[in-house]
């Protein structure tokens, strides 16, 4: 579904990935792991076509397309959806009238017809069960006011009424309470199908307590230096980061 | 061009709302003389100004009855080589005992060579009035176009949403109808101001 070959990417002339190597097929959970500044929240960006991020070598193959080639809004057409560590607000925007034109717009990019207001209201009921999303949530600006917990919630919310082919989330765990990350990761799970993947990025452990990931990648400095299944996260939690980069010998390019 | 209405008997109410995208230079102030006691004037303005269009707009609410009440509530959105003004006058007469205002200015920018001013002008006569006035100024940031990208939005529908949402207060004091033309009409006259 997802390949990425040696990609190498910087901003603003300072690079951040160092030949990442990548491959994902439909059903699986990648996790991505590594300590602060290692590149992880940079691939999610450039995957998702941030333009600050200059991509300087390298190809990533999306169902068969080039999706460096691609604007950020026909990624989201083709199926990539990215849970923003930070989601952004849109002051005096309703969250309902946003995602509304998010799905119309992603259905007109997939040749299928837009809904009007009947069937739009029908797919969100039924999304907002599956996800137990409150509806007052839905009537408020978007992300405005937003408590952290709610705004990821809004995100998973999103994942579900775009129905992506492949999930980036990034950092989806960061500033949200136990309770809430079990929340968030339910409805992660019950979106999984066996067409669809997600890829998580993430500082912790604790979260792939609940999205049990297939395979786990260490990022450091720019590469994968290691890759492994879920234990592999397990013993990095309990011996940090340090013995990956004694492990390994990379060495820093200029 | 200017309007002026006056809220003759007690009790009585004018409201003011435009929606303003066209002229290349505009000069505009729909006006209120609140005479009657216990009346209230208000104010609604979006004010859009694209490429090199001036707009210089805003009310004059002039108090001279008692216990009366005005609000004024503008959004300015500048795109290109714009400049988009407020300029509005809040007098209290000194007879205009209790009288109470609130003025609301929000601008917002397009790009990086275009300009927003803001020019209140409260004159006040009377101790026991209350006069208050709130401005902000922002920017559409690249991270809300980029957010709307990534949900499949291109970047003018994102434009157009951002601004919208932007306007709601003065687009919910229009009828269902009219308020649905003036949001194609912003989207309109915004076209091409962000690549």
């Amino acid at each position: 579904m997802l390949k990425i070959q040696n990609l190498h990417a910087g901003i603003e002339g300072k690079k951040i990935l160092n030949g990442i190597n990548l491959e994902i097929r439909p059903g699986e959970v990648h996790a991505i792991m590594g300590p602060n500044g290692s590149g992880k929240s940079t691939l999610a960006s450039v995957l998702a076509g941030r333009k600050e991020f200059e991509v300087s070598n390298g190809t990533v193959e999306f169902l068969g397309k080039d999706l460096l080639d691609l604007s950020p809004e026909a990624r989201a057409g083709e199926g990539l959806f990215l849970a923003f560590q930070y989601p952004i607000e849109i002051p005096g925007l309703s969250t309902t009238n946003f995602i509304k034109t998010a799905v119309n717009e992603v259905r007109k990019y997939r040749g299928q017809d837009t809904l009007d207001a009947v069937g739009f209201l029908k797919l969100m009921k039924e999304k907002m069960a599956l996800m137990n999303m409150d509806q007052s949530l839905l009537s408020r600006p978007l992300n405005e006011g937003f408590s952290g917990g709610e705004k990821k919630r809004n995100e998973i919310f999103q994942m579900a009424m775009l129905q992506p082919k492949l999930a980036i989330l990034d950092e989806t765990d960061s500033g949200l309470d136990i309770d809430a990350i079990r929340i968030v990761a339910n409805g992660v799970n019950k979106l999984a199908t066996q067409d669809t993947a997600v890829l998580v990025v993430t500082h912790y452990q604790r979260l792939l307590d609940y999205i049990v990931p297939d395979f786990v990648h260490v990022l450091y400095k720019g590469r994968i230096v290691k890759s492994g299944p879920k234990e592999l996260a397990l013993e990095l939690e309990e011996r940090g980061y340090d013995f990956i980069k004694n492990e390994t010998n990379v060495t820093e390019e200029v | 061009m200017t309007k002026r209405g006056i809220c003759k008997g007690t009790n009585s109410k004018i409201s003011w709302t435009q929606v303003e995208t066209g002229s290349s230079i505009t000069w505009k102030y729909p006006s209120v003389i609140l005479k009657g006691d216990n009346s209230t004037g208000e104010f609604y303005s979006v004010a859009v100004t694209n490429n090199r269009q001036q707009a210089d707009t805003g009310t004059k609410m002039l108090h001279v009855g008692r216990n009366t009440k005005s609000r004024i509530v503008s959004k300015g959105i500048s795109a290109g080589f714009s400049n988009n003004s407020y300029r509005g006058l809040v007098q209290v007469g000194k007879n205009a005992s209790n009288a109470r205002n609130f003025s609301q200015c929000d601008s917002l920018l397009l790009g990086d060579k275009c300009g927003a001013h803001t020019f209140p002008y409260i004159e006040v006569k009377n101790s026991t009035s209350i006069v208050e006035h709130e401005a902000t100024t922002s920017k559409i940031g690249e991270d809300q176009i980029f957010y709307c990208n990534q949900r499949g939005i291109d970047n003018e529908t994102a434009v157009a949403l951002i601004i919208n949402g932007f306007a709601k207060e003065v687009m919910n004091q229009l009828p269902m109808e009219f308020a649905v033309e003036a949001q194609k009409l912003l989207a309109i006259s915004l076209e091409g101001s962000v690549g």
